[in-house]
């Protein structure tokens, strides 16, 4: 069964490049001239203008990271930091341009919209090509658009939380994307109202040698609920792409949000993504993240809990194959009594990749009553992959209950035997298993989305079991 | 066509180098119930994992013949979908695979085609009721959390789904309570037709007791000392193993 | 200064990288120490002086190793020759006329010696001691080299010390350290399980109060084969103490069928104390277990509630609970007399 489902799935589905059409591409480097043409480019306010500049200086101020993956071969002035496709905003497929529309109907956007989603945005390049929402829930007051109409029909909202949740000092990358940001959606979800149907945004990058720097900006207000689903992929070109995104999620009192994320990015990605939630009293943000393609990806998604009793819950999976050096992980910081945060990472490290969890809890002074607990299992099918564990646990007061669980290893024979007298081969009988390991996340997502991702492991695990 | 299902043949096998069977000589009928007993370490968890071929164990020399086909080399898979099944003493935990789905996935590979889930989940709570098993743990992981008691009845369901021509029950009654051990006869008894045989491999004598016996081989240090009828067992339970060392 | 950097950085903000540390500066000038005391299976003897030339994999840093190498007031060699046995103490003990020790230790463990030590640092005058040491222990094939390690300087003192192990083949070295604080105990250990089989069991406790600081700086590689490493701490704070632990279990390529595991554990018995931890596992080799667990927050109220319904005060109940979690530890020292020394240090410091 699994044997046949492998030779059905393709890769070729996320590897469609199209030709390099667009409208405009900036040129490659990173100068105040290229920002300020970004910026009239883009049609920004003067509070935006500024504001690019500005983190431009930071950028140039700070320092690259003195830790983790090495990203020397990213060299900014061989990225394009804005590429406009040949097309506008629209809010039907129909409108879409062909060969645009092609790739998000392979990638099964428009039929996963019609099944099984409240809304949808499609990123290509640098700028959403599509949007839309039930009506219903534009009704309620839902907003859920692409973040440069945000700019300009929520100036208040905007300026209120743009860039406040991570700010652009945060570290040498958000300080790029403030710089040269482009695309990404807007939610705001008013107080009470349940959105019961996820949302959600798909970023493909198609434009070889560029960056894609698209800000999410979510506000769940008090006493709401989202579900929000972010995709990504891209197709393999020889040369470096970058993604620097950002995503600012608001949780306000009672309120709840989940955000998923199936990031399937080509294995040519420097993926440098930056995700910030800040919690209020007795809300929960829930992160499910499936960490699959990039060459370098640097992740560490992170839940401020700042309301008393505010709540974490953070379950992901990083997969990393051959020439592919996934550094992801959590932070959370409790800052308020009674909070609590649980984590369960998972990576599976194979034909010479590297898997690295590196994370922080950190529970402050005030934060009394807090409870934490953390557990990563590793997964090591080879023995040229490598797979490392660097978690952080900062507890700066007496009244918490804090504790953390890792283990790292292999298959164990005994289990492939018990799998193989039940009939399996020994191929099947190792996919069942990382199938197994998986599916703490996979139950997270949403039908469909649980079976792109169980096709992503097969299609992982393709050739490296034998 | 022959009665025979399986024959091993002066099999002689060891574990880490260190050799623990020394010519074991077994034939096995259609519709016959053996049973190997012994005491500890004189090789019948061995048998039953060599006829399963696993690659902890390392065959030195002999044949086993399944149904006129030389399977000593097979693979595991290979040997399961022929129709040989074994009850594991230590079932093993399998994270994040439900019991419906690994059985589904299970009896596709050993039939050879595909399962109706429907009918499949009929049958499965049929079996369950049967078994007094908790039809909650259908979507548990396999295994996982499971009690001793727990594990060897899902061992006793996978064999009743499976259907095996062959089913071999390595100390599947070892750590039981006495309704357990009854409850698990009973599965026995309900898979137990003309046309397959079981293997029952076992330290006490009351999993026998609702069985109807056919062989009792005694295995001590490697070697089938002695064979005879369901007294046999009897004998052993009374006097113990010293006679034969 | 910085000091006593981890094997693998992660990001700078999570400061744990390295300590800083504002108020202390090395001294310059090392003023004699003799207050040391030799003795084998219970006699005093004396022990060669002259070790062989250091060249340490971590360590604390450039600064405490020249300080060793080249100002060291005590140099300790020894060697067991094979098949021989021997029990070994020594005792330093600061004072006012010995208040540096800056010292050098090489234990070399030939082919299937045994070798007991217990080494012991004490300071009971409430003067500011330095201390500044080095131990290298080699064992090889089938070795066995217990070391008790006892700190038992005063809170004012400054306590730097750098350990690193080398094993052979079925060689087994066994720490147990008790780390009773200094105003600063700054601790490097470093083990290298180069060869199959090799085994390395750490058990720690440290006991923190005031505002004492402790980094904990443990590193184990595993090279050899069914290499086998075991990491356990127990520690407890009281007061504005702060701790640091890092602990790094690395599965080289090639250390098939390997296990190691790390435990960590922090009581923290006041709002004000500090604990940081960072237990990483690093792994090249497919064929490994590796475990580790960490955990702290305070004394269970249901526990605590439970040995006050017999006849205790809450402090007397607290001194339990910490010796319970330290008595697990404290079971691989035979000498009773010490084990009853390091309890009664228990107690005097949470009074």
């Amino acid at each position: 069964m699994s044997k046949t489902k492998l030779e059905e799935i393709n890769r070729n589905i996320y590897d469609i490049k199209n030709k390099d059409e667009y409208d405009f591409k900036i040129k490659k480097g990173l100068t105040p001239e290229i920002i300020e043409e970004i910026s009239m480019q883009k049609k920004d306010p003067d509070w935006m203008r500024k504001f690019r500049l500005k983190a431009l200086e930071t950028y140039n101020k700070l320092e690259l990271p003195t830790w983790g993956p090495d990203i020397s071969e990213l060299d900014m002035n061989q990225i394009a930091t804005y590429v406009r496709p040949k097309t506008t905003l629209s809010n039907s497929w129909e409108d879409v341009p062909e060969d645009i529309k092609n790739t998000f109907d392979k990638l099964g956007i428009p039929e996963a919209e019609k099944r099984s989603l409240s809304g949808v945005g499609a990123q290509y390049d640098s700028e959403v090509v599509y949007h839309s929402m039930r009506e219903d829930l534009a009704k309620k007051g839902v907003i859920y658009t692409d973040m440069e109409t945000a700019v300009r029909d929520y100036p208040e909202l905007v300026k209120k939380h743009f860039m406040k949740c991570v700010p652009v000092n945060d570290h040498k990358f958000v300080a790029l994307h403030g710089a040269v940001w482009s695309g990404g959606s807007f939610v705001y979800v008013p107080k009470g109202v349940k959105v019961d149907i996820p949302l959600q945004s798909y970023f493909r990058l198609n434009s070889p040698e560029s960056g894609q720097f698209e800000h999410t900006l979510i506000i769940v207000d008090e006493g709401a609920s989202l579900h929000f689903i972010e995709g990504c992929s891209a197709p393999k070109y020889n040369k470096i792409n970058l993604h620097a995104g950002c995503v600012e999620l608001y949780v306000k009192d009672n309120a709840y949000l989940r955000y998923s994320t199936i990031e399937n990015w080509s294995k040519n990605m420097l993926n440098l993504n930056t995700k910030k939630a800040i919690v209020g009293k007795n809300a929960k943000m829930d992160w499910v993240s499936g960490s699959f393609g990039s060459k370098i990806s640097m992740l560490y998604p992170m839940s401020i809990l700042n309301g008393e009793g505010a709540k974490t819950e953070y379950t992901g999976i990083s997969f990393a194959g051959a020439g592919q050096n996934l550094d992801n992980g959590f932070k959370v910081v409790h800052n308020n009594k009674n909070t609590s945060s649980v984590v369960n990472a998972k990576s599976i490290s194979k034909n010479g990749g590297k898997c690295t969890y590196r994370s922080q809890v950190r529970i402050n002074e005030n934060a009394k009553g807090a409870k934490s607990s953390v557990s990563c299992e590793s997964l090591m099918l080879d023995d040229i992959s490598i797979s490392d564990t660097i978690p952080v646990n900062d507890i700066r007061t007496d009244d918490v209950e804090f504790s953390h669980e890792a283990k790292i290893g292999k298959i164990s024979d005994k289990t492939i035997f018990y799998l193989m007298s039940r009939g399996m081969s020994e191929e099947d009988a190792k996919a069942m298993i990382v199938r197994g390991f998986a599916y703490p996340i996979s139950k997270e997502l949403p039908v469909e989305y649980a079976v792109e991702m169980n096709n992503l492991i097969n299609l992982e695990l393709e050739g490296a079991i034998g | 066509m022959s009665n025979t299902l399986l024959e091993i043949k002066d099999l002689y096998v060891n574990a880490e180098e260190k050799e623990i069977l020394k010519g074991i000589n077994l034939k096995i009928n259609k519709g016959e119930i053996h049973v190997i007993m012994g005491p500890n370490g004189s090789g019948k968890t061995t048998t039953a994992n060599s006829i399963l071929n696993n690659p902890m164990y390392t065959k030195q020399k002999g044949k086993i013949i399944f149904e006129g086909k030389d399977i000593t080399n097979l693979k595991t898979d290979e040997i399961a979908r022929e129709g040989i099944f074994m009850s594991f003493q230590l079932p093993e935990e399998i994270p994040g695979v439900s019991v419906t789905n690994f059985l589904k996935y299970a009896k596709s590979k050993i039939s050879k085609k595909p399962v109706k889930i429907f009918e499949f989940k009929e049958e499965l709570k049929k079996y369950m009721e049967e078994l007094k098993m908790n039809p909650k743990n259908m979507e548990r992981s396999l295994n996982v959390g499971f009690s001793g008691g727990e594990k060897k009845k899902n061992e006793i369901l996978q064999m009743l789904v499976l259907n095996p021509e062959l089913a071999i029950l390595d100390e599947t009654d070892s750590g039981l309570d006495v309704d357990a051990i009854k409850t698990v006869s009973k599965g026995i008894q309900m898979f137990k037709t003309k046309k397959n045989a079981v293997l029952i491999i076992t330290h006490n004598t009351k999993i026998l007791n609702s069985l109807d016996v056919d062989y009792v081989h005694v295995l001590v240090d490697g070697k089938i000392v002695k064979t005879g009828s369901a007294d046999l067992a009897k004998e052993i339970e009374e006097k113990g193993y010293e006679q034969y060392k | 200064m910085i000091l006593n950097e981890t094997p693998v950085r992660t990001a700078k903000n999570f400061n744990i990288n390295n300590i800083k540390l504002d108020s202390f500066s090395m001294p310059q000038k090392i003023e004699p120490f003799s207050n040391v005391i030799l003795s084998k299976n219970g006699k005093k003897v004396k022990i060669e002086e002259d070790t062989d030339s250091i060249n340490l994999v971590y360590g604390l840093g450039k600064d405490f190793l020249c300080q060793v190498k080249e100002n060291a007031n005590q140099k300790l060699k020894i060697t067991i020759d094979e098949n021989k046995k021997e029990d070994l103490q020594i005792d330093f003990e600061f004072n006012n006329k010995n208040k540096m020790l800056v010292e050098d230790i090489q234990i070399i463990a030939n082919k299937n010696s045994k070798l007991t030590v217990i080494i012991k640092y004490t300071s009971n005058e409430q003067i500011e001691n330095y201390h500044n040491g080095i131990i290298r222990v080699n064992a090889k094939e089938n070795a066995r080299v217990n070391i008790i390690f006892v700190n038992f300087m005063n809170d004012i003192s400054n306590n730097f010390i750098a350990i690193e192990n080398e094993l052979e083949q079925n060689a087994k070295i066994n720490y147990c350290i008790v780390d009773f604080g200094g105003k600063n105990s700054i601790t490097n250990y470093y083990s290298n399980l180069l060869k199959d089989n090799s085994e390395n069991k750490i058990n720690c406790i440290y006991l923190g109060k005031n505002n004492e600081l402790f980094d904990l700086n443990y590193i184990a590689e595993l090279r050899g084969k069914k290499t086998n490493v075991e990491i356990e701490v127990q520690g407890a704070l009281t007061d504005n103490a702060k701790k640091h632990f890092k602990g790094t279990i690395n599965f080289k390529k090639g250390a098939k069928k390997a296990k190691g595991n790390e435990n960590e554990n922090c009581m923290l018995l006041t709002d004000t104390a500090k604990s940081i931890a960072l237990p990483m596992l690093l792994c090249s080799e497919e064929d490994v277990e590796g475990n580790h667990s960490s955990s702290a927050g305070k004394v269970s109220e249901k526990e605590l509630f439970y040995i006050m319904s017999r006849g205790f005060t809450k402090k007397e109940a607290m001194k339990l609970m910490v010796r319970a979690r330290f008595n697990k530890i404290l079971e691989c020292i035979e000498n009773e007399e010490l084990k009853n020394e390091i309890l009664n240090k228990v107690d005097e410091r949470l009074d």
